[in-house]
């Protein structure tokens, strides 16, 4: 209902501008059609009259556009209120379950666990949220150094394996030869992990994906992560990348997420001198995420 | 026992929420999506006395799936949980058909004492059904007795008998000859209506505002659902009914004892 609104507020500023062009030209073009003879002055008011209408175009152009961030922004706010409230109610609940009754030994020790998982699932949010705001500063200094990249992301796959509980052989590990990248190994490890778990939230019951390593054209290494899973709409490849966007659906309100993972990616490959993109077949193909970085000399 | 409904996605709050409520001696049931809770209320009407609604659901969303159970004639009492504390979507879900709401995190105590009261107002509604003045209206009066005391007022003669069938408001039974049919509280609470105004032709919005004490364009079609239901406990011929009559373009009439044939 508020994308529906939000919608026909864009439309009517549309139409608005439209109209007003419409107008300003019938005034100032007819006129000068008709008095042709006045020349210079009307040349001038003409010259003046297009100065006005670009001023009202960009004016259109530029509400419009805030109009739909403010509309992502919202997105992004609820989102991220449920991902930080929803693990605090659940380590609030399991605490004051402890606290009030009598919970056996085995009760116990799960408690502990969901407790657990959920501050890493809280903490993960707070991280998300607060790389954003690093990677989206283009001063901020990155700590470049050759490092192999065969060994990040491993680390980046240990840590999902145990994350999700996934099966042996969901996710697969095809290394290409020993690369080292000229990077900053904190942040290629938020970009290769954010790709990785997109990979699992997206992924249907029969999980299966295969993360692989390959020398890319020039001085390029390509870290490359293939899933099976929903798929991405052809006109949605470059969207996704953007911040707090989510391809709207169906499938955005099943997977929760903040709108924040694959702008990460985007910033720390365009940080480092390189890419990141998207491929798919479209809804239901699977997809496959390509992240490029530069190879140390 | 009080049956309880979770729908809730998050399976940790899920499990935690299982786990306090089996715990205050309720039977559990969770689901995770609204599609799975609606098919669940509108199939077994008396399955559950409670539920505890998420908003935050995959598929239709908590708001979406209280307005349909509602329109369906379901009037669980239900608890709505969110993360979500803005007073629009507060008022969202009241007027969804909540009858109460809790935002996340909440304080395990307040939720229970909040279920607990939920389950109390509906036994003492069910009591309160008995003194014919009062019917449906007026739960509040009944505290004061206490439940115990309502429900001892209410036994000695709420019955209505008509035919060789009888209904026990109290019991919430409808007896014909041996057999003993189980009311839910809203088709004894129609039955009774029908019965107060014996003769009369009552209109569906009539049914509406009296019994279910809505004042809205609510679609009147739950109704006739309601009728059919009952037509199956009363009429000896569902499909050709002598006591529970319709009046073409007004609602129904209720005839206590129908001119033989």
């Amino acid at each position: 209902m508020i994308t529906a609104g939000r919608r026909k507020s864009i439309a009517f500023f549309i139409a608005l501008g439209a109209g007003l062009i419409l107008v300003t030209l019938l005034l100032y073009v007819g006129p000068v059609l008709l008095n042709w003879r006045r020349g210079i002055l009307l040349f001038l008011g003409a010259v003046l009259a297009l100065l006005i209408i670009a001023g009202m175009v960009l004016n259109t152009i530029f509400l419009v556009r805030e109009i739909r961030r403010n509309a992502q922004h919202d997105a992004f706010i609820n989102a991220v209120t449920h991902e930080l409230k929803t693990p605090v109610a659940s380590i609030r609940l399991y605490l004051e379950t402890l606290q009030t009754r009598a919970v056996d030994d085995s009760k116990r020790k799960e408690f502990y666990r969901i407790m657990l998982e959920d501050s890493e699932r809280l903490l993960g949010t707070i991280e998300q949220v607060l790389r954003t705001g690093r990677v989206g500063h283009a001063q901020r200094p990155l700590n470049l150094q050759p490092i192999g990249l065969g060994p990040v992301v491993e680390d980046c796959l240990n840590r999902a394996r145990t994350l999700y509980h996934v099966e042996d052989g969901a996710i697969e590990y095809r290394p290409g030869p020993a690369l080292e990248i000229m990077g900053d190994a904190e942040e290629v490890r938020a970009a290769v992990s954010n790709l990785i778990d997109n990979a699992v939230k997206y992924s249907s019951s029969d999980m299966k994906i295969i993360v692989e390593t390959a020398p890319g054209a020039g001085k390029f290494a390509l870290v490359r992560v293939i899933d099976r899973g929903a798929g991405i709409p052809k006109a949605e490849l470059k969207q996704i990348f953007k911040r707090f966007y989510r391809v709207p659906g169906p499938m955005s309100t099943r997977v929760k997420g903040t709108g924040l993972g694959l702008y990460i990616v985007r910033s720390v490959a365009q940080r480092h001198g390189g890419r990141a993109w998207a491929e798919s077949e479209g809804p239901g193909r699977g997809s496959t995420f390509v992240l490029q970085l530069p190879i140390a000399k | 026992m009080n049956r309880v409904l979770v729908v809730e996605d998050e399976q940790h709050l899920a499990e935690g929420l299982r786990f306090n409520l089996d715990a205050e001696g309720y039977q559990v049931t969770v689901v995770e999506t609204g599609e799975g809770a609606l098919e669940l209320l509108t199939e077994e009407p008396r399955e559950f006395d409670l539920m505890v609604l998420d908003v935050m659901l995959p598929g239709k969303d908590g708001f979406t799936v209280m307005s349909e159970l509602r329109a369906a004639g379901q009037f669980v009492p239900t608890l709505m949980l969110t993360a979500r504390g803005h007073p629009e979507d507060v008022l969202k879900g009241f007027a969804a058909g909540a009858d109460d709401y809790l935002t996340k995190p909440f304080d395990l105590a307040i939720l229970i004492a909040r279920i607990r009261g939920l389950l109390r107002r509906r036994r003492w509604l069910e009591t309160s059904i008995a003194p014919p003045a009062t019917s449906v209206a007026e739960p509040d009066a009944v505290p004061e007795l206490g439940p115990e005391l309502a429900a001892e007022s209410a036994t000695a003669a709420d019955r209505f008998i008509f035919g060789d069938k009888s209904v026990e408001f109290d019991a919430l039974e409808l007896r014909v000859r041996e057999q003993v049919f189980p009311l839910t509280l809203m088709e004894a609470n129609v039955l009774r209506y029908l019965i107060q105004h014996e003769g009369k032709p009552v209109s569906r919005k009539q049914m509406l505002e009296e019994v279910w004490g809505l004042h809205v364009d609510t679609d009147t079609r739950p109704i006739d659902n309601f009728i059919v239901r009952l037509r199956r406990y009363v009429e000896d011929d569902p499909t050709n009914p002598r006591h529970l009559l319709t009046v073409r373009g007004v609602g129904y009439r209720f005839v206590a004892s129908p001119p033989k044939e």
